[in-house]
Parts: C-alpha cells; structure tokens; sequence
C-alpha cells in the first residue's frame, strides 16, 4: 500500500471533489430566491448549522498554518484554538437568537442587513459591507492559493502531473468552488460544510493517535524532549510570550461572534430551540479537529529538535510532511481531502458573504434598494468575486505578495474590531448608538490598515487586531454612554428584550 | 452598576495594563528568539526573563479578561430573566476560571523557579492547565447554556412573545413593528 500512497491521496482528494460537485448539483435544484442562496431559507437543521459553523471556522489555517505555528513556535498559537470554548459561547449567548430573531422580522439576508435594521444607518451598512468585502477578498485569496499549493504539491508527485503550473492548479480548485458555489449557494455551502465537517474531524482524531504513536513514549517524550532543549516551547505561552499568547486568546475568544461568516450562518437555523444542540456539536467537532494544530506540530518540533528529522523549509510544510512521513497512505488521503475541506469550507463561506454585500448590501446602502433578480447577479457576483480572488492570488504569489498581505490583514482581527462591538454588544445593548458603531468600524479600518501599511511592529508580540479591537469596544461604549438614548424601533425594542 | 458599565470599566482596565506593558523595555526575547542553528524556529530562552519589565501585568490582563467574557456572556442572558441562581452560577463558571487562571500561573512560575516539571498525560502541569483547565473554564459557560437553556435563554414565554411579534408583523405589516 505504501507504493500506491500518491494515488490513494489522489483519490481521496478526486472523490471529495466529486462530492462538493455533486453537492452543488442536488443543491441547484433547492436554490429558487436570493433567501435560498444566501441564507438557505432560514430552514436548516441542527447537525447541519453546527458542522458549517465549526467547518467554517477552523479553515486551512488550522491544518496547516496552526501546526506550521507550533512546529515554529510551540505552544503560544494554540491559545488561538483553546479559546473555542469560549469564543462559541459569546456566538450563542450574545449572538444566535437576536441574529435569528432580526432576519426572521426583517428578512435580512447579511450582516450588514441585521446592522442597518439595528441602527437605522446606512453608513454603518455600508461600511460594515465594505469591511466585509476588503475582508473576503484577503482570505480568499490566500484560501485559493493555498488551495492551489497544496494542489500543485499533489500532482506535481506523479508522473503525467509533474509539470504541471500554479496557474493550472489556481484554475482547477477555483473551477470546483465556484461550481458548487454558484450552482447551491449557501445550500451547496452548508452541505458540502457538513461532508468537509465530519473529515475534519475523523482526520483531527485520527492525527492525534498516529502522532502519539511516533515516538515510543508518546507525547510524553514529546514533552521530555522539548523540555530538554527550550522549555519554554512546550509551556503554555510557547516562544512568544505571555502577551502575544493572551491579547490572541483575547481576539479569538471575543473576536469569533464578530466573523460574517459565522454570525450568517446563525441566521440559517429552522428553530430558535435548535441553538441548544448547535452550541455543544460545534464545540466538540472544533476541539476534535484542531487536535492535530497541536500534535503535529509538537511532534515535528521534537523531531527536528531531536534530529530525527530534517528542518523544515517552511514552517506550513510541518502537516504535509508529517503526513508523508509518519502517516498510514489511506489516513493520509483522509487528512488531505480534509485539508481541502477546510480550505473550501470557509472559502465557499466567505464567497457567500462578499457576494452578498456585492449585490445586495452596498446598492441597499448606495440607492437605497437592492438589484432586481437578486439571485442571478448573486450568481455571477460570486463568479467574479473568485476570479478577483484567484487573480491577487497569483499576482501575490508571482509578483508582490504585499497585497494579499495588506487584504489578508482585513481577516479575522479586522472582522473582529470592526464588528464585534456593533453586532456582540450592539444587539444586547439598547443605548448603542448609530454614531458609535459608525466610529467603531472606521477607527478598526484605520489601525488595522495602518499597522500593515506601515509594518509597526507592537513589543512583546502584542497582536495589533486586539489593539484594534479593544480600541472599538472602547470607542463603541464610550460614544453610546455619552450620547443621549434615542428609542428604537418597536420590533427591535422587543426582541432585544426577549 | 449595569453589566455594560463592568464591561467599559474592564476595558479601560485592560487599556491601563497595555500602556504599562508597552512603556516598558522590552527584554531581547520578549517574543522569542530564532533558533541558533535550526532556521524558521524560534525559542522562548529564559522565560522569568522576560517578565523582569512587566511583572505581573499579564496576570492582572487575564484576570480582566476572564471578567470581561464573563461580564459579556451575563449581558446575553435576556434582564428579566437574571435571578439569583444565575448569579451563583456565573460566579460559580467565573471562579472556576479564575482558578485555573491562578493555578497554570503558579505552576509556571514554579517551574521558572526550580526548572523542573512533571510531564502528566503528554504535557507538563502548567501545559496541562492551559490545555484542559483554560478550555473546560469556558466549557462551563457552554454546559450552563445548554442545560439552563429554556430558563435562562429562550423562556417558552419569551418564545411565545417572539412568535406574537411575528404574526402580528405578518398581518399588520412592517407597521405592526415600526421601522
């Protein structure tokens, strides 16, 4: 079996692609209006919520760029990981039933739509869209390169494939995501995130017992090894500190009821009571998934360390080649269709929300009204919005990658700053204010924005999108203290006292 | 004093501890050093080293912190149905992470002290408490939300009202609610 390990991998890979398209096929047949494409119709079961929720959540980054993390850094990411608890609960106590409760009376279809309803402002929709769409357009492209990469390092294994271009590869993963995107919508998304959820988590719990099998004494001579050489590696703040480890369990334990792609897909559940089973589901596949962020990237740690094993070109190699190392071919092929699982699963997500805010949120804003037959621009605004996508990727990737970075710097901090004061607070608050979620927003923009342009770097490994965001949640509450209460609307004021 | 009022007075707490931190002198390895002979990793060197500028600071942070996300996670439980059982269970959820807060810390400085830690299912103790006691700290929320669901988050009264609100919206239009 060990001679066929490329074509197993392969296969598994070709038979998940399948599946997305496959998917995509059945989901067309269910996708009628715009509310089908973008927030399935608010009919969702239970599982179905809670895997695209948590699959949506830990993207590629957690398969490869989390163990690459800890293999470079030991522990000090994995506070990024061990604040899902946390950061699942602020989603569904301050969140999951306003969120749901609004689109229910205003059928919203976005984010920006639940903004605009809360606050009455069209400047706060307008600017929560275009923060959105900077956003989207950064983890996109580096979803779809990452894709690609992965892709190329496949193929380029075999034979007939060995040759074979990025730009291929770009074009190949793209074509299979934009297929099932356009055909399903947010159906195809939260289906195929359902498929992508269960092989993350057979993939997570499978790592786990293949790495506490590499060495003899387990993860204990793990830790003995890596005690041995740093120490501070394999104790809690790893390599880079206390502050860096605790403003990041900060920004993702707070930041997480503030990322569109979540929060929009609390909008999709058929019955408020359904929360309940969806909050423990998403808790207990995440943790199980992001299992192998830790072990992999420890035991490849200890390997090079130990000089078991060679250094690592990049850090984002140490899955891939623990997974050619130590890793039985059939797992393997499991763990890389779950690697593209993760990749496609939040990609698709982030497609769906920067369609949305194409088509619907920023003419809303602009005119007043969204475009007429929503549902075949949503179409092809998704179509664009990945050809953009693909585009910065391979210019990043063969050109500058200063742009991907300064979008990619729009991703979880920015999402986090800029929304979780207006949407987490904003929704449980009645005093928030139009003028403090305005101000909230731009003040995020401008420090995320400026941090990257102008390459600061923040002492003791202090991240700059907690800097951010604890700058907006100031901002946010300070301005709506000092401004006088103006009463909302009837249906608001309800439901934000239920 | 309202929840929202703990959660500004926090904030600006946590804002004092980071202009401290970053008035201070950073140590070289503040945020590790690269690995003298393996490229691409970093070590931590001394770790009480790197606490000689701001002490305690980090605790204080994540004390706030701990308080902060529980504050938050009180402002979502609707205010007519906040009553002294969830009181004793927020402080009960609360303390619990508070403690394990206290406890990863005192192992860790411990282990600056002596050097030595014992190695428990696969970690060392303060890695232990970062990686199930950090977790299952907010876990606690988690359990609390889905076992006291239907009296603290969705009341079947308040699911009732929120389905009169619907139909009414339904039959006398958006006017029903005013926009």
């Amino acid at each position: 079996m060990e001679a066929m390990r490329q074509e197993i991998i392969l296969g598994s890979v070709f038979i998940y692609l399948l599946i997305c398209i496959g998917v995509g096929l059945w989901a067309m047949k269910r996708t009628k209006t715009a509310g089908d494409f973008f927030v399935a119709g608010r009919g969702l079961g239970p599982v179905i919520v809670s895997m695209a929720v948590f699959s949506s959540t830990l993207s590629g980054f957690g398969f490869v760029g989390g163990p690459g993390l800890v293999y470079a850094t030991g522990m000090s990411s994995v506070w990024m990981a061990v604040c899902s608890a946390l950061g699942f609960a602020t989603g569904y106590y301050l969140v999951s039933k306003r969120i749901r409760m609004i689109a229910e009376v205003r059928d919203t279809m976005s984010l920006p739509d639940v903004v605009f309803a809360r606050y009455g402002s069209e400047t706060a929709r307008l600017l929560s869209a275009g923060t959105i769409l900077l956003g989207v357009l950064g983890y996109l492209a580096t979803q779809i390169l990452a894709m690609a990469l992965v892709l190329q390092s496949l193929l380029s294994g075999t034979e007939m494939f060995a040759e074979i271009s990025l730009f291929t590869c770009v074009v190949v993963s793209s074509a299979v995501l934009i297929f099932y995107c356009v055909t399903g919508g947010i159906i195809a998304s939260v289906y195929t995130d359902l498929v992508q959820g269960i092989v993350m988590i057979i993939s997570g719990a499978l790592v786990v017992i293949t790495a506490a099998h590499v060495f003899d004494g387990g993860l204990n001579e793990v830790s003995e090894m890596m005690l041995a050489h740093d120490g501070e590696d394999i104790m809690p703040f790893g390599t880079l500190g206390m502050m860096a480890s605790l403003t990041w369990f900060f920004l993702f334990g707070l930041g997480l009821a503030g990322q569109p792609h979540v929060a929009t897909k609390m909008m999709m559940n058929r019955k408020l009571s359904d929360n309940r089973i969806i909050l423990p589901m998403t808790v207990f596949g995440y943790v199980i998934a992001a299992m192998l962020w830790v072990s992999v990237g420890m035991v490849m740690r200890a390997l090079v360390l130990g000089d078991m094993a060679s250094p690592l070109g990049s850090p984002d190699e140490a899955a891939p080649a623990f997974l050619s190392t130590y890793a039985h071919p059939l797992l393997a092929g499991i763990v890389f269709a779950g690697l593209f699982a993760a990749i496609m699963s939040t990609a698709d997500s982030f497609l769906n929300i920067g369609a949305a805010a194409i088509i619907h949120d920023i003419p809303k804003a602009v005119r007043g009204r969204s475009l007429n037959n929503e549902l075949f621009w949503a179409r092809v605004a998704t179509v664009g919005l990945s050809a953009v996508a693909a585009g910065f990727a391979l210019y990043s990737y063969y050109e500058n990658d200063e742009l991907v970075a300064l979008l990619g710097a729009f991703g979880w901090g920015t999402f986090a700053a800029a929304l979780v004061p207006v949407v987490m607070i904003g929704l449980n608050w009645k005093q928030a204010s139009a003028r403090a979620a305005v101000t909230a927003i731009s003040t995020s923009l401008v420090i995320n924005f400026s941090v990257q342009l102008f390459q600061v770097k923040i002492p003791y490994g202090i991240s700059s999108g907690f800097l951010a965001m604890l700058t907006s949640m100031i901002l946010f509450i300070g301005i709506s203290l000092l401004e006088k209460p103006k009463p909302l609307p009837k249906d608001l004021d309800r439901i934000m006292e239920l | 004093m309202k929840p929202i009022h703990i959660i500004f007075i926090l904030l600006l707490v946590i804002a004092g501890i980071i202009v401290f931190i970053l008035a201070s002198d950073p140590p070289l390895n503040a945020a590790g050093m690269a690995h003298d002979s393996v490229a691409g990793l970093k070590v931590g060197g001394n770790g009480a080293e790197r606490l000689t500028t701001i002490g305690q600071a980090p605790f204080y942070f994540q004390v706030c912190v701990i308080l902060l996300a529980a504050s938050l996670l009180f402002l979502g439980v609707p205010e007519h149905r906040r009553d002294k059982l969830l009181y004793s269970l927020f402080a009960t959820a609360t303390g619990y992470a508070l403690f394990v807060w206290y406890s990863l810390i005192s192992s860790y400085e411990s282990y600056h002290v002596t050097g030595v830690t014992e190695v428990v299912f696969g970690f060392p103790v303060p890695t232990n408490w970062f990686l199930w006691g950090v977790w299952s700290g907010f876990v606690m929320f988690d359990l609390l939300y889905v076992f006291a669901f239907r009296r603290y988050f969705l009341h079947p009264d308040d699911e009732k009202a929120f389905q009169e609100l619907v139909t009414s919206m339904k039959t006398d239009g958006p006017e029903a609610g005013g926009t």
